[in-house]
């Protein structure tokens, strides 16, 4: 049985990923070889994710390192050297501190390496400064840009973007995206056009544009650039999308199991693994999996009828086998199917088990809520829906989720409405939530009503809710949320056809300025007004490349939409998404809970 | 004819030829080697010249004074410095590979000086022992040096990049007479272990010392006493000479190769090796060229002092007038040179001749190579390589030239690339220059580091030339011109300097002028350095260098203008150190990036600092959300929480925090809900001590709510809901949900009927279900007001009929569908749905 392994297959790339890879993977090696002998690895748990993407735990063994991962509590290991991988916050830099001092208070004179990914920060130092620990470590960097999750999207691996720079101001981010693409554009070629659209993009565009000039990609080495535009787009300007639920397979399986670095876990059993009860399993979600690839962005509804032929068809193939005189060749051919017999039980066990949830009258009525307001048109039902939701005291982050999606549809709550909630969601859930309610305010995500919504003509204007969407054979990027088609999807497809030009009195409606820019001097390129058809073409016949930047994240039915795209005729490019991290709703809208408490 | 005078100016030692061109006529002037102790670098190196104090020498019309003579190899005076060191007798004195100038006094100091004579600081010292025992010899490898004591102790530097003297091992001498003989030490990078061994010449063995190891070899291998060691290059070969005049060259094992009988029994005043095949001898006014395995030798006779040079491919010999280079003829220019040879390549060379003097014999000797040609080519330009002069350097490669027009089959680059390299080393030879670097020297020396060497002596000209024709890059070059021009430039105004320096540093793409300006800076030009960093397009570089010099404000602005917020914090860490408080609050407020950034460090770790902020600034909200927060600590630290006052300054502190609020317009809500919140925290105190549960504390109005409701305390639960105006609908679906619970159906009955529920029987429909009581629902789903609702709830506790019914009288078809669906396993339910929606459909109902 052929495990799909958690390190994706990047063969079929359309960038050289894997290379890109295999750069990560000697840089980590080069640190562990620095360290003489053998050391204790302490990693900060959320890198240890990215790593697993990376190398395989078995190589890291072999350079002698025991693993720990990085928390508060002290150290207990043996070995005399301690090399920390951690990212730049000052949360760990606290864990670090706190394990050194105990380790002096017991005596143990240890050899501290700290590596900080991506890179070395003056104010991590500062903290280690002034917990007295700096003058004993030895610092490095690893310098992890970016992770390949498959092989057309790579991850940033950054949390918080959207709330970091909404709430606090805190711009660290756009820095780091700008330097992962620069160093892509490093292996790839100067990106000859660049559209941005949000205050974000736009600064990640005038920063890339800036290290440009200070440290050129020299881009005659390279002939023509492998990747034609890039397009960035924030978060903060479709925040609409992320809060529906998402209907794909892959995406249903994040709304409700949760995929964390391409991998969902389950109980053992649901899987169909004859392991004891209440195990959890690590399964593998990436398109080295073909069955998975075949339908990881189907409308779920059609996801049950494939599996369900699939099954049928083995079964007639069996009964076929059985019944009369193969040859050889024949017997081969089935015995290679069956091999997918393993993979396909998964998954059907897996849709099973996906359909219990589905079918709750709840999800149901959920799902009916949300295009109640996203339709935008009855907008008491959907008030007093959210407001029994918080009577009945319904988990927190589902409820906020709703009352997003109602607010940015509505441009805000009026004043009443506005204060009645928040008191009553205070008085719900406790006082604790200010914090998370002055987040969301100051992120714009729940506010009071100052103009009237636009939502309607952006609605209209951008055919965001399609009636009679067929799920099962699909033309429009609607079908991923059975009706509703992503208002960044929408966007990402015109700047693929036509640039921002024609369509920038819809922009303006959108939040943050927009860009576009043309860098080099290209003879070959399409013209900055529009890329042509033809325009799209690397010299050895493979499409050529746009890269779609999500600056605050991408949910998994985005990128199905975009897929979809990139599938149709006519469509002149290959599409490679990047984005800070891999987001569901639910993930989004913790990111700005903060509990006082 | 040219070709025999060429070979005879060769001698033959056994087999092979040896010849020594002059290189230089000495430019200097009264210089006599033998009143001065002489340094003089490997690889046509400078020659450091000072009278020897050892010496008693007679002063003609010169001062008492000592000086330090620092020359190229040509004896052009580079620069010269007045010796006064005190520290006693100058014992050493060698060049390092990056050709410093060290110098080590009878005390053990060690002074160092530059190509341009002046003195380096810091000074150093061979340690405490040494300047008590008084250093008596000095022998140097590249890198370091190891000294002898007249105590007989030796002790070690191994890198003069970083000076650190140890002891190595003690051989044990006692007395004055026991002291060595000689002295020679092998360069630890060609010893495994990485350390230094030195050998002495002790009593009648060798003594080997390896750091902490110390080994005699006596008796039988070494018929001592050894007057004189020298080790070769790699240290495998050992020619040492012994009290009765024999030269005795061995291996590492001390096993001998093959020995010489000089004539004299005289220790030789230097002693040599020729590359790896021989062994030089100099005694007054004689040098003995000693070949190996044989004992065959020449014979040089001079009528001046001589100073021997090791190259790794000969001996340079230096004398009061000129600069000879002695090595082995190489096997290219032996074949075509040697009298009679018929090799292809003197045939060829030969055949230019005659094509020059326009003679058929061309043709002829041609023909006679045909095949050879190539190797006849090679061995031309080989040969061409070797020579010293440049007319026959030019001759030579026109025959390598003339073959290679009648050969097809040839590297074509090979003419190109020597004539490249000789352009360089004729270039570097020039007596103007003095580096006379033979092609291997420079093969092994490699450009880069001829490159830095010419930087090194200021020829920033000429070594910008040759990385511009080598196609290396120049930045080196501009960066050091640059740097040295500023030094040497302190007349000049700063506007004209920057001019003069920016018109050469544009030669060069991405330069660093951070770098030039961080040392115009060190040469007290804060002005020029300010100008200059205006160029430096990195960020990373320039913004540090601003902060260096004092420019914090242009520095914020930059930083905050790359996008870095990582040079942000650079530059506020800084600004927060130097100036005070309020000032500092001031310059970050106004650029929102840098106050953000610090908001965000001291929310985690400045908290007080942060409050001040604040204050400054008069953000009364934030501070109150400090102070809101800060109330939740104060509630988790249990240091904090005895008894009842435990909650009195945290109430407090929430009513500081509301206090605050209300002072402004836009924060009405926040303010009453802090208000609340103490409110809350009080009643729930009352609660603990009435219930004697700390249950309370902390959760929200509506837990507590649930949970007095729970708990059978009604009373106090209304209390709550009208302290806090709780909404009628809240009442309900918390009172609901709190009995189902408890299970208090009774409760919950009652409660029903109280009256009307404000928000329907939804709610304890729910709850029953939810609870798994299909009877206690069934009191209050036809009570439901809405059918679609009612279907909903017939079919959650499986009454299929009942479903159908309700759904038929709510007219919703899609509601229809959506339970035959969840009723999908009974047939019979299923086929019921399938005959209503078709009644549906067919009334043409949606």
């Amino acid at each position: 049985m052929a495990k799909v392994s958690q390190i994706p297959n990047l063969d079929n790339s359309p960038l050289n990923l894997r290379s890109l890879r295999e750069q990560s993977q000697r840089e980590l090696v080069n640190i562990l070889k620095n360290v003489r002998g053998k050391k204790c690895l302490v990693i900060d748990p959320k890198l240890s994710g990215s790593l697993s993407l990376i190398i395989q735990t078995s190589v890291l063994m072999e350079y002698g390192v025991e693993l720990r991962h990085l928390s508060a509590d002290p150290l207990e290991t043996d070995i005399s050297k301690i090399v920390y991988l951690v990212r730049s916050q000052f949360e760990l830099m606290k864990f670090i501190s706190s394990q050194v001092h105990n380790d002096i208070s017991k005596g143990l004179q240890r050899e501290y390496h700290v590596y900080f990914v991506p890179r070395r920060e003056v104010v991590c130092e500062k903290v280690l400064e002034e917990e007295k620990v700096h003058h004993l470590m030895t610092i490095g960097e690893y310098p992890l840009y970016m992770v390949p999750f498959d092989e057309d999207v790579i991850s940033f691996e950054l949390d918080c973007v959207n709330k970091e720079f909404q709430v606090d101001g805190d711009t660290s981010s756009l820095w780091h995206i700008a330097k992962a693409i620069h160093k892509l554009e490093s292996f790839s070629g100067l990106i000859p056009n660049v559209r941005a659209k949000g205050r974000c993009s736009v600064r990640v565009a005038d920063i890339l544009t800036r290290m440009q000039t200070e440290e050129p990609v020299n881009s005659h080495d390279m002939g023509i650039p492998e990747i034609n535009t890039v397009i960035l787009l924030d978060r903060e300007v479709d925040m609409v999308t992320p809060m529906c639920s998402q209907l794909t397979y892959e995406g249903l399986i994040d709304e409700f199991f949760h995929i964390n670095n391409g991998s969902v876990e389950l109980d053992a059993s649901i899987l169909g693994a004859q392991q004891q009860e209440g195990k959890k399993m690590k399964h593998p979600l990436n398109s080295s999996d073909k069955l998975f690839k075949e339908t990881r962005d189907l409308n779920f509804e059609v996801v049950v009828q494939v599996l369900r032929q699939k099954a049928t068809s083995m079964k007639e193939d069996y009964a076929e086998m059985t019944s009369t005189n193969q040859s050889v060749s024949e017997l081969k051919d089935f015995v290679k199917k069956l091999n997918s017999l393993p993979e396909m039980t998964r998954h059907i066990n897996l849709a099973q088990h996906l359909t219990t949830f589905t079918s709750k009258q709840s999800f149901l009525a959920r799902l009916n809520m949300e295009h109640t307001i996203v339709e935008a048109e009855s907008y008491d039902i959907c008030f007093e829906h959210i407001e029994e939701l918080i009577h009945k005291q319904e988990p927190l982050i589902s409820v906020l989720r709703l009352l997003i999606l109602f607010s940015v549809t509505n441009s805000g709550l009026p004043k009443k409405h506005f204060d009645y909630l928040r008191r009553e969601l205070l008085h719900s859930y406790g006082f604790e939530h200010i914090a998370t309610l002055n987040n969301l305010e100051k992120a714009g995500l729940l506010r009071k009503q100052e103009s009237k919504s636009n939502w309607l003509t952006i609605k209209r204007a951008l055919q965001l809710v399609v009636e009679d969407t067929d799920t099962a054979n699909p033309n429009d990027i609607s079908y991923v949320f059975s009706g509703y088609a992503p208002l960044s999807i929408r966007l990402v497809h015109h700047a693929i056809r036509s640039g921002w030009r024609p369509m920038e009195e819809i922009l303006r409606l959108l939040p943050g300025p927009h860009s576009e820019t043309k860098r080099g001097g290209f003879p070959h390129s399409a013209s900055s007004e529009s890329m042509s058809v033809a325009g799209g073409r690397v010299a050895d016949g493979r499409r050529s490349l746009v890269l779609v930047v999500f600056i605050g994240g991408v949910t998994f039915a985005e990128i199905a939409a975009l897929r979809f795209l990139s599938a149709q005729e006519g469509m002149a490019y290959d599409v490679m998404v990047a984005t800070t991290k891999m987001i569901s709703g639910n993930s989004l809208t913790e990111s700005y809970v903060e509990k006082l408490g | 004819m040219a070709n025999v005078s060429v070979a005879a100016e060769w001698q033959l030692l056994i087999n092979r030829y040896y010849r020594k061109p002059e290189i230089y006529q000495m430019r200097w002037k009264h210089i006599d080697l033998s009143r001065n102790k002489i340094a003089c670098a490997p690889f046509g190196g400078p020659i450091a010249v000072i009278r020897d104090d050892s010496k008693i020498v007679q002063l003609y019309s010169e001062s008492a004074l000592r000086k330090l003579r620092i020359f190229n190899s040509a004896g052009v005076l580079l620069s010269e410095t007045v010796w006064k060191h005190p520290g006693g007798r100058l014992i050493g004195m060698s060049w390092t590979e990056d050709q410093t100038l060290i110098c080590i006094v009878q005390d053990g100091t060690i002074y160092r000086y530059n190509i341009h004579g002046e003195c380096l600081d810091p000074n150093y010292s061979m340690g405490k022992e040494c300047f008590e025992q008084n250093v008596i010899e000095c022998v140097f490898w590249a890198n370091g040096v190891v000294c002898l004591t007249e105590a007989g102790k030796l002790f070690c530097v191994m890198d003069f990049k970083e000076i650190k003297s140890f002891k190595l091992g003690d051989v044990g001498i006692e007395a004055e007479e026991e002291l060595p003989h000689c002295m020679a030490v092998i360069d630890p990078q060609y010893i495994a272990s990485g350390n230094v061994r030195v050998l002495l010449g002790i009593g009648e063995g060798i003594v080997i010392v390896d750091e902490d190891e110390v080994t005699h070899i006596e008796g039988e291998k070494v018929q001592g006493p050894v007057q004189k060691i020298s080790v070769t290059r790699d240290g495998n070969w050992l020619a040492c000479f012994m009290h009765d005049g024999r030269l005795v060259v061995m291996n590492m094992n001390f096993e001998a190769l093959f020995q010489y009988q000089c004539e004299s029994a005289l220790p030789p005043e230097q002693m040599v090796w020729c590359a790896m095949d021989s062994v030089l001898l100099y005694w007054d006014d004689m040098l003995l060229l000693v070949g190996p395995s044989s004992e065959d030798s020449v014979r040089y006779i001079y009528d001046e002092p001589v100073f021997l040079i090791a190259e790794c491919d000969g001996v340079r010999i230096l004398s009061n007038t000129s600069m000879e280079f002695l090595q082995m003829v190489p096997d290219s220019t032996v074949s075509i040179f040697k009298i009679g040879s018929t090799s292809p390549a003197s045939l060829l060379f030969d055949a230019l001749d005659h094509f020059d003097r326009r003679s058929a014999k061309a043709d002829e000797n041609l023909r006679l190579i045909k095949s050879a040609l190539p190797e006849a080519v090679e061995a031309c330009i080989d040969a061409a390589g070797h020579e010293f002069d440049a007319s026959r350097q030019q001759t030579l490669l026109r025959a390598a030239s003339y073959g290679q027009a009648f050969s097809s089959n040839f590297e074509r680059e090979r003419i190109q690339e020597m004539s490249k390299t000789l352009r360089v080393l004729n270039a570097v030879r020039n007596p103007e220059i003095g580096i006379p670097l033979s092609i291997q020297q420079y093969k092994t020396l490699t450009a880069p580091v001829l490159i830095a060497r010419l930087i090194n002596a200021h020829q920033h000209l000429l070594s910008l030339r040759i990385s511009e024709y080598l196609g290396m890059n120049q930045e080196v070059v501009i960066m050091h011109w640059a740097c040295a021009k500023i030094t040497a430039s302190s007349a000049f105004q700063d506007a004209a300097l920057l001019e003069i320096l920016l018109d050469k540093l544009r030669l060069c793409k991405g330069i660093s002028y951070a770098a030039v300006a961080a040392h115009a800076d060190k040469s007290g030009r804060r002005k020029l350095a300010a100008m200059l960093v205006e160029h430096e397009p990195r960020s990373s570089k320039q913004v540090p260098l601003l902060l260096s010099i004092g420019e914090e404000d242009t520095a914020l602005m930059k930083a905050i203008e790359s996008g870095d917020t990582d040079l942000v914090y650079l530059v506020l860490f800084h600004i927060w150190q130097k100036r005070p408080a309020l000032e500092f609050f001031g310059t970050i407020q106004a650029r929102p990036l840098a106050r953000d950034m610090f908001i965000t460090y001291a929310r985690c770790y400045k908290h007080e600092f942060l409050k001040d902020f604040f204050l400054s600034t008069g953000q009364l909200q934030e501070v109150a959300f400090l102070l809101w927060k800060e109330s939740w600590e104060r509630g988790r630290n249990p240091m904090a929480s005895k008894g009842s006052p435990l909650h009195g300054p945290r109430i407090k502190l929430i009513e500081k925090s509301h206090n605050l609020f209300a002072e402004t317009k836009e924060n009405t809500f926040e303010s009453k809900a802090a208000e609340e919140h103490a409110k809350l925290l009080r009643i729930q105190h009352e609660l603990e001590v009435a219930t004697k549960q700390a249950i309370f504390v902390d959760s929200s109005i509506s837990d507590t709510i649930r949970t007095c409701i729970v708990l059978g305390n009604d009373k106090f639960a209304s209390k709550v809901k009208t302290e806090f105006k709780v909404s009628e609908k809240r009442w309900y679906w918390l009172k609901v949900f709190a009995l189902a619970t408890v299970r208090n159906w009774d409760a919950l009955e009652k409660f029903s009927r109280e009256k009307r529920p404000p928000v329907g029987y939804r709610p304890f429909v729910e709850a029953c279900i939810e609870a798994d009581e299909k009877g206690e629902a069934l009191k209050y789903i036809p009570k439901l007001a809405d059918p679609g609702e009612r279907a909903e709830a017939y079919a959650r506790v499986g009454m299929a009929k009942e479903a159908a019914d309700a759904a038929s009288q709510a007219k919703d078809g899609e509601l229809l569908g959506r339970l035959r669906m969840s009723f999908a396993q009974n047939t019979a339910a299923s086929s019921l749905f399938d005959t209503l929606r078709d009644r549906l459909s067919f009334q043409g109902v949606p």
